[in-house]
């Protein structure tokens, strides 16, 4: 489903990714551990689409074909989602909306009519009461004034509405508590299936407890160093991630 | 030198204005013109006109066009305004057109300087504190317009829709209006005025209007203004507010090479609240300057600004908040925002509050910002699935919107965002719509 080859990406002439590899098929779940300033969220932009990253070396191969000249609404249409780290907050455009205006371009997207505003709403509220969320969040203004946990809540909410194929998670687990981490890996979870595939990636082994991953990767300086079980994940917790920094 | 002022002068004496049947508004027109040519045609060494230079305009040879009424034909009006259930009105080349049987009082201002209402707020009105060369040439050269009054404790089932149109007849005139509305006490009423021009033609246009709101009524405005994109249009909106009185104005400006908008609504009874609301959406080569004079004069009243722009292509804007505060004004709250969004790197605004406070008991806030459309939430809204141009409508209608928020009436609102949205198609914007 997925393939990174060789991926070398740089931001304003500092190299980030060195040589990046990845191969991810369907119905899987990878994790990407690393320290700090390793790569994993300049990944997480690239694979969405963001401009500000210059591709020097490598593809990105995502279902037989390259999205390096995807635009980010294009890549979503076809089914890439990125749960972002730090979601943006949009005065003035109500949840509600947004979620519906997303939906239908994706449903078009997929040759399917687009649903009307009752039968959208029927679809949310389903999904809203699976991440015991309230219904009131979809009067409210995209992410604005949202706690840090509800953001989060907000991304798994879309994705489950979104349903899509290939979902990134940029460490969806920085800022939430225990409760609000077992609401959103039981709403993961609950989209994992034999098509879908999920990169989950994340400082802190806690999450994989909740999303178990077939596979872990360890990124350091913009390079997989190690890959393994989810046993790796335990082994980082414990030794950190120096034994594998040159 | 034969500038347009001498002009105007030489014009005002040749016909004789300062001699009228009421002696009054002979000596008003006189006082207008006098206080105009001492005032001059202002430049931009003027701090209130610092921004906006009307040398180009001052150049033009406009004549002063006597409005007359020949043959009428109702507008073709665009359906969003057409479909409104209202009460409307028709003003063509500033004179009263069509006269329907309405449940107020409405007639035109030439027949009315002898009503006590129509007297009183022209005498009223003149606020010593600002001292307009457009508001004095209205004065000079005041005839046409419309009187509308309405009774004490009505309240208007519909909104009054006064339509604006101008046509050839007009071209390189100078066409001056006044339109005075009249609440009387605990009358409630929402009023649309719509102006626009299908013609590309070359007129100055210098309109006032007077809101006078008794006590305990409350008065909702939208004023769109969308006449010719060569005009020059100085208009001058102000309010005198009584007692327990709320009114909330909201701007639509999308016409005109160069707009001067005055906002100047005068807080002089206790209680009372002013919403002070404006969108100013300009492209190509657009000026559009909106100077705000908020006075407080009496105590516990408040008054919320909110402008917000919309600049395109080379347009400029303008923000001029000024906010005065009588000694007598205790407990006054005043708010102020200025908003600007640019969408093109050759934009311009320039902003700037004034704030001046003589009271000691009083809450003043202001806050101006200029900037674009913000990347990151782009990329957001695109990473959902949702398209470059489609991304960009939604934060920009969701810009505009807040604009609107104070609205009440649900016709109003409706229209508003009707208008708003005709706007974006119209300018090219993109070629998308959104829903309503």
């Amino acid at each position: 489903m997925l393939e990174i080859i060789n991926l070398h990406a740089e931001v304003e002439g500092q190299k980030i990714l060195n040589g990046l590899d990845l191969k991810i098929n369907k119905g899987e779940v990878h994790s990407i551990m690393g320290p700090n300033g390793s790569g994993k969220s300049t990944l997480a932009s690239i694979m969405a689409g963001k401009e500000d990253y210059d591709i020097t070396e490598g593809d990105i191969v995502y279902n037989g074909e390259s999205i390096l000249e995807l635009a980010p609404d294009e890549r979503a249409q076809q089914g890439i989602f990125l749960a972002f780290q730090y979601p943006i907050e949009i005065p003035g455009v109500s949840n509600g909306y947004f979620l519906r205006e997303a939906f239908n371009s994706i449903n078009k997207a997929r040759g399917n009519p687009p649903l009307k505003p009752v039968q959208f709403g029927k679809l949310a509220k389903e999904k809203i009461k699976m991440l015991k969320m309230d219904e009131s969040f979809l009067k409210r203004s995209l992410n604005e004034g949202f706690s840090g946990g509800e953001k989060k809540r907000n991304e798994i909410l879309q994705m489950a509405i979104l349903e899509p194929l290939l979902s990134i998670l940029d460490e969806t687990d920085s800022g939430l508590d225990i409760d609000a981490l077992q609401i959103v890996a039981n709403g993961v979870n609950s989209l994992r299936s034999k098509e879908t595939s999920f990169l989950v990636i994340t400082h802190y082994q806690r999450l994989l407890d909740y999303i178990v991953p077939d596979y872990v990767h360890v990124l350091v300086n913009g390079k997989i160093v190690k890959s393994g079980g989810k046993e790796l994940a335990l082994e980082l917790e414990s030794k950190g991630y120096s034994w594998l920094e040159d | 030198m034969d500038n347009l002022e001498t002009r105007l002068v030489k014009d005002f004496k040749d016909r004789g204005l300062a001699k009228h049947s009421l002696e009054w508004v002979g000596t008003y027109r006189l006082e207008g013109i006098n206080a105009a040519e001492s005032l001059g045609l202002p430049s931009i060494t003027n701090e209130d006109w610092r921004f906006t230079s009307l040398k180009d305009f001052a150049n033009r040879n406009f004549s002063p066009y006597i409005s007359k009424l020949l043959k009428y034909k109702k507008p073709k009006l665009p359906d969003y305004i057409k479909n409104i259930d209202g009460y409307f009105l028709y003003m063509h080349n500033g004179k009263l057109a069509l006269d329907y049987e309405y449940p107020f009082l409405v007639q035109g201002l030439e027949d009315s300087f002898d009503c006590p209402e129509v007297k009183k707020v022209l005498l009223d009105s003149t606020s010593t504190k600002n001292k307009d060369f457009f508001y004095e040439l209205g004065s000079a050269f005041i005839e046409y317009g419309l009187f509308l009054k309405v009774k004490k404790r009505e309240a208007l089932d519909k909104p009054i829709v006064v339509i604006n149109t101008y046509d050839s007849e007009i071209d390189n005139k100078f066409l001056n209006t006044r339109n005075i509305f009249y609440f009387e006490e605990e009358s409630s009423a929402e009023i649309i005025e719509y102006s626009f021009s299908e013609l590309n033609n070359e007129y100055f246009l210098n309109k006032t209007a007077t809101v006078y709101i008794e006590k305990n009524s409350k008065v909702e405005h939208l004023l769109v203004e969308d006449g010719s994109k060569s005009s020059f249009i100085f208009s001058n909106l102000k309010i005198i507010q009584d007692k327990d009185s709320h009114f909330t104005t909201n701007s639509i400006l999308s016409g005109g090479q160069l707009i001067r908008n005055n906002v100047h609504p005068m807080l002089n009874g206790e209680g009372s609240y002013s919403n002070i609301l404006g969108l100013y959406l300009s492209i190509e080569e657009q000026l559009m300057d909106n100077y705000m004079f908020v006075e407080h004069l009496k105590a516990n009243c408040g008054s919320r600004q909110l402008y917000k722009g919309l600049l395109n292509d080379s347009s400029k804007g303008v923000f001029h908040g000024r906010i005065l505060v009588h000694e007598e004004a205790q407990q006054t709250n005043a708010y102020q925002t200025n908003r600007n969004l640019l969408l093109s790197d050759s934009a311009q605004v320039d902003t700037k509050p004034q704030l001046e406070i003589y009271a000691d008991d009083v809450k003043c806030s202001h806050g101006a910002t200029i900037g674009q459309i913000d990347k990151d939430a782009l990329l957001y809204l695109q990473a959902r699935g949702i398209n470059k141009d489609k991304a960009m409508l939604i934060l920009i209608k969701a810009f505009t919107d807040e604009v609107c928020e104070p609205i009440e009436n649900p016709i109003l609102l409706d229209a508003f965002h009707k208008i708003v949205n005709d706007w974006f198609k119209k300018s090219k914007l993109t070629d998308l719509e959104l829903e309503d």
